[in-house]
């Protein structure tokens, strides 16, 4: 074992690394160690960071050494994303949810490399999970040994992982809502296993309420900040329970802790937000709004119906999710005068614009909003008109994280999406039909050929609070100066201690 | 006791409803009934606490007196706790620029005179020559040295200040103020030439309003909009035949009920006349709020209205 460490530096860069990186090993090992863990590897290796290789601990990086040639030995890897350039600030936890995906990938490792190839800026990022994550592995029946635990996972959960993962259920509040109700037919089916454990909470948590969510958020698609929130709510609600509680009534009063979860923070904090909207509605205004959100399309409805205001709404939407169809559907139903404009156009109906409307995903506590890529452009042009921008934001979706710029914290989507670029100039002489193969596509539809070629598809974007004239919760509307504030008078038990929690406390 | 708090709700309606009668807008003498209202949430919101605590109704009233009574302790005292922390932003040979006729700004200068040396640029402040007459009256007796200047040399002057305190008729949510019309001018000229714009306040304004623009205040003072002289004051009657000419009666433009006054400017029918008592500051222009709370940057405004309407 030791002429083995001996033998090598710690943890040598995979092969393939064509930039060169791997000659830089000699300079640091703490350098080389960062460079050598790179998305592909098992595991962010902390001890072997500082170590050299005399320690006993090199047995992991040993390991680890035999391990990569076995994958080496496997088969190709693409070469762009195995470039270590990590410019995002979270390497261990994009480590980790990396791994995460990886685990559960078991011989997926390969093609979702292939498949995802992106830019270097952006390779913290986890990838796309809808190539690699099979359908063999959500129908829950998986032949051969398979470490990971889906077999054990109710239908329910794995039908609803397929739905995120294939982008059927999108959106923050959807996903979130979709997450609880699965939760709650998983817990009312839940039968302990083997109860090694003698505390019922302990046991619903470790063996239903961890790995569900593990497996929505590592194997499916990375998790929202709502569906976040409204797990560590359940978890502390399941954990915080007496402890002499029996099974039955846990799964009681769990059930309905959920269903008052989804009542008064989603539908009636929507109820709440519509009614402090609908008073910033004047008659004769035009209002502007972005891809679809749930809060606004609501807000829009119940201001044309029930406080009879006089109004049109321009909806701004864009590719690839083009998700401003549904939203336009619903308001035409409602009798609503609406416009349809793509992202191209805003600045130059920003004239005529009174007021714009927009979703979130999620709000940072420094007042910015996270949410669907696109939104960042409109506020921008907004507030350079001196339009007021007011974001429509749920309290469920605080969350403690301060995020300073749209790249380290992101998600991507599926770089498919991009190809397909069908455009008037495509279309047939007389017909007006679009040709079926352009030759102007012959690019993107290869691009995973092409070495020089990468594609990107990001799905959320962040707008710093400066852009934002308010923030509509069901608390009322208030300046994005005042989200941390909300932040404390909603969590009144983490006051209690005179010191500052750090970011540990995960949404 | 509900019975209790609907009748002061009640009361408190009426008593909005009155002032906001544009045959009472004196009542207000000119001002936005912006204070009076956010005046009566906080009050009531500070008595009826009680009504959890006190289940006797007879214990109950009693509070409410006591209450009722501090309350209005507080806000006469707020004023001299605002001076008091005011003063010390005055520096010795300032300049200080202030608009229209606060209570609260005129103590906090006052206060501020019996310590240190310093002047004053004040705007005339039509249409009601608010400007005018407080100099007038109340810091020349005072002893500071004053200059009164038109609304149009605002800008002109600005360069000669060192600092610009106005009051307010109501702080907003987002920090921004309301105030006497030309207020937010001055902001955006003191803001544009680097000069600090504090805004002196009682923490009873404290309104639950989110202006996102000039358009979105709230109406007030409807029988004040259309009533506006306009002065010639260098035509040829108003000068005793110094200046302009000699107007002719039959080319003479008349009012309504042939009433011609000279030297004053009457306008045809078809021309409209706007005249808004307020405007809307936003926060991003104002650099401290001294409140009888303490002195408060406009973020923290919303901070403490969360609170006091807890």
């Amino acid at each position: 074992m030791t002429q083995e460490g001996q033998k090598s530096k710690p943890p040598p860069p995979l092969t393939t690394e064509g930039k060169g990186k791997g000659t830089a090993k000699a300079a640091t090992t703490k350098a080389a160690d960062e460079k050598a863990s790179q998305k592909k590897e098992k595991k962010a290796p902390p001890a072997g960071l500082v170590i050299p290789p005399k320690k006993p601990k090199l047995s992991k990086a040993e390991r680890r050494k035999i391990q990569e040639e076995q994958r080496a030995a496997k088969g190709l890897k693409g070469d762009g994303t195995l470039a270590s350039q990590k410019k995002g600030v979270d390497k261990q936890h994009a480590d980790m949810k990396a791994a995460g995906s990886r685990t559960n990938n078991g011989n997926g490792v390969t093609s979702s490399d292939d498949k995802n190839k992106t830019l270097n800026f952006f390779s913290h990022l986890p990838p796309y999970k809808g190539h690699s994550t099979t359908k063999k592995e959500l129908s829950g029946v998986s032949l051969g040994k398979s470490k990971n635990k889906t077999s054990t996972l109710h239908p329910a959960v794995l039908s609803l992982g397929l739905q995120f993962t294939t982008g059927t259920i999108r959106g923050a509040n959807a996903r979130a809502k979709a997450m609880l109700r699965t939760f709650k037919i998983a817990i009312q089916d839940y039968t302990p296993i083997q109860s090694k454990r003698q505390d019922v909470r302990d046991d619903l948590h470790q063996n239903l309420l961890k790995p569900v969510f593990n497996y929505f958020s590592n194997t499916c698609r990375t998790h929202s900040v709502t569906m976040g929130n409204a797990f560590t709510f359940l978890k502390k609600f399941v954990l915080d329970t007496e402890r002499e509680i029996q099974l039955e009534n846990l799964k009681d009063i769990t059930c309905d802790a959920i269903d008052s979860y989804i009542e008064e923070r989603i539908c009636f904090a929507d109820k709440a937000i519509s009614e402090y909207a609908c008073t910033k509605i004047v008659n004769g205004d035009v209002i502007l709004t972005y891809a679809k959100s749930e809060v606004v399309e609501k807000l829009l409805q119940d201001a044309y119906r029930k406080e009879k205001k006089q109004f049109r709404v321009i909806l701004v939407d864009s590719r690839p999710l083009l998700e401003g169809r549904e939203m336009l559907e619903v308001l035409i139903k409602a009798g609503i005068e609406c416009s349809y404009i793509f992202l191209n156009s805003v600045s130059y109906v920003m004239k005529e614009v009174t007021k714009v409307f927009l979703g979130a995903a999620a709000l940072m506590s420094d007042g910015s909003v996270l949410s669907r890529v696109g939104t960042a452009s409109v506020a921008l042009m907004a507030q350079s008109n001196n339009v007021p921008v007011l974001f429509c934001c749920e309290t469920h979706k605080i969350s403690n994280r301060v995020q300073l710029e749209s790249v380290t914290n992101n998600e991507l989507g599926n770089s498919d999406d991009l190809i397909s670029t069908q455009c008037a100039l495509d279309r047939t002489g007389g017909t007006g039909f679009l040709k079926e193969d352009c030759s102007k596509n012959e690019v993107l539809k290869h691009w995973r050929e092409v070495p020089s070629l990468r594609l990107l598809n990001l799905l959320y974007d962040l707008t710093p609070s400066t852009f934002v004239s308010g923030i509509v919760t069901e608390m009322g509307i208030l300046p994005p100066t005042s989200v941390a504030v909300l932040l404390r008078e909603m969590n009144p038990q983490d006051n209690e201690s005179t010191s500052f929690k750090s970011a540990d406390i995960l949404c | 006791m509900m019975g209790l708090e609907m009748e002061i709700k009640q009361a408190s309606a009426e008593m909005l409803k009155f002032a906001n009668d544009p045959f009472n807008s004196n009542m207000l003498g000119g001002r936005s009934h912006i204070a009076l209202a956010s005046g009566c949430e906080l009050f009531l919101k500070y008595i009826t606490r009680c009504f959890l605590e006190l289940p006797d109704f007879n214990e109950c009233i009693e509070q409410i007196i006591i209450r009722g009574q501090r309350f209005s302790n507080i806000s006469i005292a707020a004023k001299e706790r605002i001076a008091s922390t005011g003063t010390a932003f005055i520096q010795p040979g300032a300049t200080v620029m202030t608009h229209g006729w606060s209570s609260v700004v005129s103590s906090l200068l006052i206060q501020a005179a019996k310590d240190t040396h310093f002047e004053i640029i004040i705007l005339e402040g039509r249409p009601d020559a608010s400007g005018a007459k407080a100099a007038a009256h109340v810091y020349a007796k005072a002893g500071i040295p004053t200059t009164v200047v038109l609304d149009s040399a605002m800008a002109h002057v600005m360069e000669r200040v060192d600092m610009v305190i106005v009051g307010a008729e109501g702080v907003v949510e987002n920090g921004g103020i309301i105030n006497k019309i030309g207020t937010y001018a001055m902001a955006i000229a003191a803001k544009e030439l680097g000069k600090p714009f504090y805004v002196a306040a009682e923490s009873f304004k404290f309104a639950r309003l989110y202006p996102l623009n000039q358009s979105d205040l709230p109406p007030m003072g409807k029988g004040m909009e259309e009533h506006l002289n306009f002065v010639d004051t260098a035509c040829w009657i108003s000068t005793g035949g110094a200046y302009g000419a000699p107007c002719e009666e039959s080319s003479a433009l008349t009012m309504e009920d042939d009433i011609h006054v000279p030297g004053l400017v009457t306008l045809p029918k078809e021309v409209k006349v706007e005249n808004s008592l307020c405007d809307y500051t936003p926060a991003k222009y104002i650099t401290l709020l001294f409140t009888d709370l303490g002195v408060l940057t406009p973020s923290a405004v919303s901070d403490e209205l969360i609170r006091l309407y807890q």
